[in-house]
Order: C-alpha cells, then structure tokens, then sequence
C-alpha cells in the first residue's frame, strides 16, 4: 500500500496541468473572437477562410483582415497586461500596482493627447509611437524622483512617485481637453481602451516590443520572489535590489507601453489577473507570471467578444466590458484574501 | 374725386412707412424676430455666413464648427474684417461675441435634431446678446440659396449684382453638365457616407438637401434600410464588417474634414464595396453647400467623376 502524500512535484504537475489549460482555453476563446462579429458568419466559412483563403470572398476577407488582427491585438494586449501587473505588483511589492498607478497610463495618454491637439495625429497608427515614448518618459520619471534620498526606489516611494506624476499629467491631459473639443472628439475611443479597428500593422509594430518584454518579465520571476520576502531578506540572499526593481520596471514600461499603444489605456486587467493567478498559484512568481499571461487574455477578448454581441453593430469597446467584469471580480478577491501581504 | 385718390394713396404708403420702420423675419419654427430696422451688426454661423456673403450681407461675426482653414463652407469667401467668435462645434468666444455688440444671430435650423446650428447650448448664450433666427436646413440646396436670397433682401442686399448673377449662371451651367453625365450612365448607383474609425456611416440622403438636389437631377442614391434614430438621425451605422451591405457604382465620401477619405482608404474591408474596389470614389460636399459659386465648383468635381465611373461594377 502506497500513502498518498501531497508532494511538491504533486503540486508543480498540477499546477503544469492548469497551464494547459488555460492554454487550451486561449484558443478557444481566440476561435471565438475570430468567429463573432457584426456579419455572422458561419463557423465552416471561418475555417475555410483559415485553412483556404479566397481572396474573391468578402467574409474570408473579414475574417483575416478585421477578426484576425483584433484577436492578435487582443491576445499580445492581454498577455502584456497580464504580465506587467504581475511584474509590478511583485516589484513594488503593491497590491495595488498596475500600469495606470505608475504612471504609465497617464504619460501614454498624455503623449497622445499632445500628438492630436499640436501636431495633427489623426490614425491610430500614429498614436502608437507617440503612447510607448509618453509611456516610457513617464515610467523614467517616476523612477528618478523615487529613486531620491538614500534608500532608492522603494516599494512605498514608486506608488508615492507615481500617483503624483499620474495627477499632474492628467492635470495637464485635462487643461488640453478642456479647451480643445476637436482633441477631446479624438481621444476619447481611444482612451477608453478599444481593439477594435486595430489593423495587422499595428501587431507587428508593437509585437516586437511585447516578446523582449515578456522575455524581461519572466527572466525577473525568481528575483520578484526574493523580494517578495523584503528588501533586507532579499539583500541578504545576495540580491541586487536596485538591479531587480530597475530591471522589472523596464520590462513593465515595455509591456504595459507596448500595450496601450495597441489597444489604449485599458483599466482593471493588470490589475485584478495577477491576484486571480495568485489565488490560484501561491506566492511564487514562477507560476504567477504563466497564470497571470494566460489568464489575462482570455479575459480580454471574452471582454471584447461580449462587447461585440451586447450591443451591434459598433460594439462596447473591451475597456467598458473589463472595468464592468473587473471591478466586481476584485471586490470579490479582496474580501477572499488579505491582500496586503506582497 | 381728391379723397379717393387720398385713401388708395394712403392704403399703399401706409404698409410701406410700416416697413421702413420695422425688420420682421419669420423662422422655420413660426417664431417671429420683430427688429426696429433691418439689421447690419450681424453675427451668423458658418453656414449662414456662406449663404449671406456672396448676395453681399457681410456679418460683422462668424461661429464655424471647425478651424476656418478647415470649414469647407467659408472656401473661397472673402472674410476680411469679420471676426471669428467660434472654432470648434458648439463653442463661442462669448466675450468677443458680445464685444460684436450684435442685433442679430442668424443661424440655421436643423429639423431631425430639432436644434439651431451649433446646438442648443450655443442658442441658449447666444439668444442672450440678440435674437437668434435664419432659415431651415431644408430638402433642397437650391430652395435655401432662394431663402437666403430672400433674407439678404429683407436685409437690404441689391441682388442685382453682377457677381450674383454670374455666380448663378456658373451654377446653371454646372448643373446642366451634370445632368448629362447622369444620363449618359444609365444604372450608376451612388452611396453617400462618412467613414470613422469605429464604424461605417451611411447617409439617409433624405435628410441632406444636397444629395436630394443630386437625386432630383437624375443620381440613383441608395437609401439606407436602418438610419440611427437612437444616435445621429441621419446616418445608419455599419459595423466595418457590413461595408459591402449596399454595393454600388460610386461612393461619395463626406469631405467636410480631408482625414475622413484617408480613414475610409485605410479600412481593410473598404475595398469589398465594388466602387471603393473600382476606385470609383468621389467627394461628397456633405451638408455645407450655401451658395451658388460652391454648387457649380461641387458639381463640376462630380460630374467628372459620374464620368470617369463605369456604372456595371455593382451587381
């Protein structure tokens, strides 16, 4: 008689189980997204359009030309999101950290409102430069003026650091909006986060940026878990704090840069599927940042499939459908678990 | 015999001294503006500035809906001394528009919105400083040119002019061309729409004058099947999926801001309409022809372009 006791490599294999999953369920949702739009289509017709494309044909050029991209878009946006929550939550050890409380959201916005208002940007394909530089310029400020005084850019000093940078950029977003209806009349699809009208361009202007991202990400995993257990604990281990938060702050600009460019600010994801990941995984950023990437895109484009069917045919754009699935989701997290203990 | 002539004289001279001391003005909503004289401190909108102008009524002020380098309406006028109050929708320099010391607003009625031009806001500050009135955005861009003529002519305009004439001439000659390239193509349909980034908007031509003057002259203009009566009353939103839902001859695309054309160019599924795949794509002078002179410049565009199409693209 063997007796059965729960193991680490138990766990590890189940946990490896959940990850296909979740996999498998990225695909599903992705088929989804490809097979629900404004046109119904019949799911044969999609497939054909997959695996025999005829250019003569209207709907097999729906689906590469518009459903093809928006899920691509939908999938790198959520992969991205996932991960640079998880990464700044785990960096600024913040349970409340994502893109926006950096402020990352803010410069990204702030950088497109300028490019609109000064500068005449009209396309979407212009906007993407100019969120990744503001995006990036924010995230190096709020840095610098928390890396002042003698123990660097601690946890407290970046949310600190960043919610003042995010208010004085959007005191500033607002004085351009408040005078000029024509920015405002531009900004505001963009701002709400959207994936619709996202052309195969702007994946692969974006895609690059996402990989060396993810590659950042996840090569920081084992160090996010040294300073999981506090900045003195860490430094006895051997770790180079300073090093670690520098090195998980460039892979969050990218991703969470990355992101907005292609789909706009989109609000509760990188916040809300860390914890979810979490929930699920324990502390250890090794599992916590696969979850958090796989998970979040499902979110995603279900948020954007749901949109596209409640309301044809312009759809609600997916940052309405994941503020409206996010926040009720979180308030449920909080009263599950502590979550002041990253 | 002395007293018969003394009452007829004096039924015919009294209406006139009546006249000469009061300016009446009825508007499209029965609302009467009763004024001491005809007014010459006049601040219009846009639209009505580019009916007013060329029959010689300069309006002291104009409010445009956009950049005046951009208002396709004030193209082409002379708007030396005038004062722009207003560059953006809805929005006035309310100061200098009081500074204008106006003694009258004259604007444009827009029936399905049932609002003055720049929306019942602007009306609202506006009606303060003087009252507001103008004619209605009605079925016909010739039938408004006529109401302006009638305005300016309350107004004191000699419609005599040269330049007016000759304007009108230009157009008669345009319209005439047109005429013909309609008949010479024989089943060309049309579509007029506005291209966004989210959707796809197609124009109900029954609530643009232009496009039912193009429709009276010979143009077969589809009518959308579902206009928005939840959103904007004049346009069916299409998803970008449905772009081929009409497929016709030749797409106008609303030219009132040059980034639309590029949106529409840049939307992968643009091309699965017949006429945007045939590149039989024109300008369509949406909503903002008020005279003469920018008639017989539209037409000639489209009449070029009514030429150029071949009208068997579309099943």
């Amino acid at each position: 008689m063997h007796l059965v006791v729960p193991s680490r490599g138990n766990r590890a294999a189940r946990l490896f189980a959940g990850l296909l999953l979740l996999s498998v369920s990225v695909v599903a949702v992705a088929v989804l997204s490809l097979a629900v739009g404004a046109r119904p289509i019949p799911i044969e017709v999609v497939w054909q359009a997959l695996t025999q494309f005829d250019t003569a044909n209207a709907e097999h050029h729906i689906v590469w030309d518009l459903r093809m991209p928006r899920t691509l878009v939908g999938v790198l946006v959520g992969v991205a999101l996932g991960l640079a929550g998880a990464v700044l939550q785990g960096a600024t050890r913040n349970p409340l950290a994502d893109p926006s409380i950096l402020g990352i959201h803010a410069g990204a916005a702030l950088a497109v409102v300028l490019g609109i208002a000064f500068f005449g940007f009209t396309q979407l394909s212009g906007y993407v430069w100019l969120a990744f530089g503001g995006a990036g310029a924010a995230m190096f400020v709020v840095y610098s003026v928390a890396s002042l005084g003698r123990e660097g850019a601690t946890p407290v000093k970046l949310a600190l650091a960043g919610a003042a940078v995010t208010a004085v950029l959007y005191s500033i977003i607002n004085a351009i909006l408040l005078t000029s209806t024509r920015t405002l009349d531009e900004i505001r699809f963009w701002q709400v986060g959207s994936l619709a009208g996202r052309s195969i361009d702007i994946v692969l202007q974006v895609a690059p940026f996402l990989v060396v991202g993810a590659l950042l990400a996840f090569a920081c995993a084992r160090l996010l878990d040294g300073l999981a257990m506090g900045d003195e604990v860490a430094r006895a281990l051997g770790q180079r704090i300073a090093m670690t938060r520098a090195l998980s702050g460039l892979a969050a600009v990218v991703l969470a840069g990355g992101s907005t460019a292609a789909a706009g600010p989109i609000a509760f994801v990188g916040l809300t599927v860390p914890h979810m990941a979490r929930a699920i995984t324990g502390p250890s950023y090794r599992w916590i940042l696969p979850y958090a990437m796989l998970m979040a895109p499902i979110l995603l484009l279900g948020a954007d499939v749901v949109g596209r069917v409640v309301s044809p045919p312009g759809g609600v754009q997916v940052g309405i459908v994941t503020a409206l699935i996010g926040a009720p989701f979180f308030i449920a997290l909080v009263r599950r678990r502590k979550l002041a203990s990253l | 015999m002395f007293w018969k002539t003394a009452i007829v004289a004096a039924l015919t001279l009294l209406p006139a001294a009546a006249q000469a001391e009061h300016w009446t003005f009825t508007d499209p909503t029965g609302q009467t503006v009763t004024l001491d004289a005809a007014p010459t401190r006049i601040i219009a909108s846009q639209d009505a500035a580019a009916g007013l102008i060329p029959l010689g009524i300069r309006p002291v002020g104009i409010y445009a809906d956009s950049p005046v380098a951009e208002a396709k309406a004030l193209e082409g006028l002379d708007l030396s001394g005038i004062e722009i109050i207003g560059q953006t929708w809805s929005e006035v320099d309310i100061e200098k528009a009081a500074a204008l010391e106006p003694e009258l607003i004259i604007a444009e009625w827009w029936d399905r919105n049932a609002a003055w031009s720049g929306g019942q806001d602007l009306t609202a500050i506006l009606s303060q400083l003087a009252p507001v009135t103008g004619i209605a955005a009605s079925e016909s861009i010739v039938g408004m040119i006529g109401d302006y003529e009638a305005l300016a002519a309350s107004l004191g305009a000699d419609l005599g002019e040269s330049k007016i004439s000759a304007d009108k001439a230009a157009f008669e000659a345009a319209r005439a061309a047109f005429e013909a390239a309609v008949r010479a193509k024989p089943g060309l349909s049309a579509l007029a729409v506005y291209a966004g980034e989210d959707a796809l908007y197609v124009a109900d031509p029954a609530g643009a004058a232009e496009l039912l003057d193009l429709r009276s002259w010979g143009l077969e203009l589809v009518s959308p099947e579902g206009v928005d009566a939840t959103g904007n009353n004049y346009f069916e939103t299409l998803s970008w999926e449905n772009a081929d839902k009409y497929p016709v001859d030749l797409i106008l695309v609303d030219n009132r801001s040059a980034t639309t054309m590029q949106t529409a160019l840049a939307q992968p599924t643009w091309t699965l309409n017949p006429a945007a795949a045939a590149g039989q794509v024109t300008d369509w002078p949406a909503f903002w022809i008020r005279n003469s002179a920018a008639f017989a410049r539209a037409l000639e565009t489209l009449t070029v372009a009514v030429e150029a199409a071949d009208p068997d693209v579309a099943p």
